[in-house]
């Protein structure tokens, strides 16, 4: 069976290159493109990894992670944050939720697949 | 009238108190007639003698020293204290203009008879209440100005931290595709599309390099850069960044000439730091040195610093160049270096690097053709305590 993973971002071509780059390294992917369809579809799909952008268009990406947090389903589920941002104080704040890793826009692509998975239980 | 005083009656070495005191000081009987006055009080109100002595103070000057306060201060006040002190009045006087006094009045009894003399001594504080308000209107400007200031270098440092996040996200896509296309994850490309898409690429990460220095350039100009301070292998670092930039010499055929103290110190620094700036003075020697040249690395230490220079027999900086390429965005226009390899803020934030470190860099050139060394002198002991790296964007 194939590791599953959700991708929640607004923005189509970033969604579109990370899902991409996932499927080339083998995992089965779902995407969103807002926090309300995303909730939706990880309770249906039951990923074993979340990719979150951090800007989305209903909620910020932190506040989906707190939501996600706070249902038995997904209380663990491994969150990668991608970011654009350069503050330290952003990324502190997302590092503070249990079970979470961030990876810096733009992204690495020979590389985000593996940063992706080493956050996979 | 009886008994009306005059100088005479005053011994002489009172007269000559009188006459240096430096604060206008009249001297009145107990009627209030002016017995004598200082030399100031002339020269200050611009009186004369022959017009005041003899005459009721409030007759003075045409009757400009009648005023209300002074009334009640020599009518009221001092019969029943006997003194006064700092007693503040304001006037408009006709011959020397508006005026804010300090007057101080001691009513003296006089040993052989029961008259008593009164002195009133007159302290002009009009120029040092105009000093004191200016000063107040002064510091309240320079409150405002020094809150403008902070909240503009804030939003400075806001606008740039957005502008970054913002450059950023289209960055992903063109990079990322680029990237993802000149691996050839979906396919093979032919010769030409291989070369083009290559071009986007090494623009994106132009952009991306831009976007970072300028991003990092701010933070330094800002205060917002601090330092993470570990004891750092100097010696092992410069030998590590000598390595990293190895290929990038031998394709020009460049010569290193690495010239490193075996004893060396650690010293407290932060390493990726050291690192940056190590690596940008370094690539910079190798991009601005024709083929076949020298670069070098020589480091050395005293008991508290430690003293690297780079160099190299490159085309070197014009004098009337040397302090603009501290500017930012100035580049040497050279034939041996395409427009997409740097930004011009390399040296510049090398420096600030260096200065954060409490360090000093100093580029030296004798001219065109003539190469370039860079002195850097870094203390052995880093000096203050800052430990956390308030802005690094790096991923594990």
């Amino acid at each position: 069976m194939k590791t599953k993973i959700v991708i929640v971002d607004d923005n189509a071509n970033n969604l579109l290159l990370e899902k991409d780059l996932l499927i080339v390294a083998g995992f089965e992917v779902h995407t969103a493109v807002n926090a309300n369809d995303a909730i939706q579809l990880i309770k249906e799909v039951k990923p074993q990894v979340i990719v979150l952008d951090v800007q989305l268009p209903d909620i910020s990406g932190a506040e989906l992670a707190r939501i996600l947090r706070s249902s038995i389903d997904t209380v663990s589920t491994p969150i990668v944050f991608v970011t654009a941002s350069v503050l330290q104080s952003d990324i502190d704040h997302l590092l503070s939720i249990p079970d979470s890793a961030y990876i810096s826009k733009p992204i690495n692509t020979r590389t985000f697949s593996k940063q992706v998975s080493q956050c996979i239980k | 009238m009886n008994k009306i005083s005059t100088p005479k009656e005053l011994p002489e070495y009172s007269e000559s108190i009188v006459n240096t005191v430096r604060e206008p000081l009249i001297i009145m009987d107990q009627h209030l007639r002016v017995i004598t006055a200082s030399r100031s009080f002339y020269d200050f109100f611009r009186a004369e003698p022959k017009d005041t002595i003899g005459k009721l103070i409030y007759n003075l000057g045409n009757n400009q020293w009648d005023i209300p306060k002074l009334r009640e201060l020599l009518e009221t006040i001092l019969p029943q204290k006997t003194s006064f002190d700092d007693y503040k009045v304001e006037h408009d006087f006709t011959t020397i203009g508006w005026r804010t006094m300090l007057l101080n009045a001691r009513q003296v009894e006089r040993s052989q008879s029961n008259d008593r003399i009164i002195l009133l001594s007159i302290e002009d504080i009009t120029e040092r209440n105009a000093i004191q308000e200016g000063l107040v209107k002064a510091n309240k400007e320079l409150e405002i100005l020094t809150k403008d200031l902070v909240k503009a270098a804030q939003v400075k440092s806001e606008f740039l931290a957005n502008m970054s996040h913002e450059l950023r996200t289209p960055l992903n896509s063109i990079n990322g595709f680029s990237e993802v296309l000149y691996d050839e994850t979906f396919g093979t490309l032919n010769e030409k599309q291989k070369q083009y898409v290559k071009n986007v690429l090494v623009s994106g990460n132009h952009l991306l390099l831009l976007i970072n220095e300028i991003l990092d350039m701010a933070k330094v100009e800002a205060g917002k850069m601090t330092l993470t301070v570990t004891e750092l292998p100097i010696k092992e670092i410069l030998y590590e960044i000598s390595g990293l930039i190895k290929d990038a010499a031998n394709k020009k055929n460049l010569k290193m000439v690495i010239d490193i103290s075996t004893y060396l110190k650690n010293i407290q620094a932060d390493s990726l730091k050291i690192k940056q700036i190590l690596y940008n003075l370094l690539s910079n020697a190798i991009k601005f040195t024709p083929d076949g040249g020298e670069i070098g690395i020589k480091a050395t230490q005293t008991d508290t610093e430690t003293h690297i220079v780079i160099w190299d027999t490159g085309i070197g900086i014009a004098l009337e160049n040397i302090e603009k390429i501290f500017e930012g965005f100035f580049r040497i226009e050279t034939p041996y270096s395409r427009v997409t390899e740097g930004t011009g803020l390399g040296l510049p934030i090398a420096k600030k690097l260096v200065e954060l470190h409490r360090g000093k860099l100093k580029v030296e050139s004798e001219g065109n053709e003539k190469g370039t060394s860079v002195h850097i002198i870094l203390p052995i002991k880093h000096i203050t305590t800052v430990i956390r790296d308030e802005n690094k964007n790096s991923h594990s």
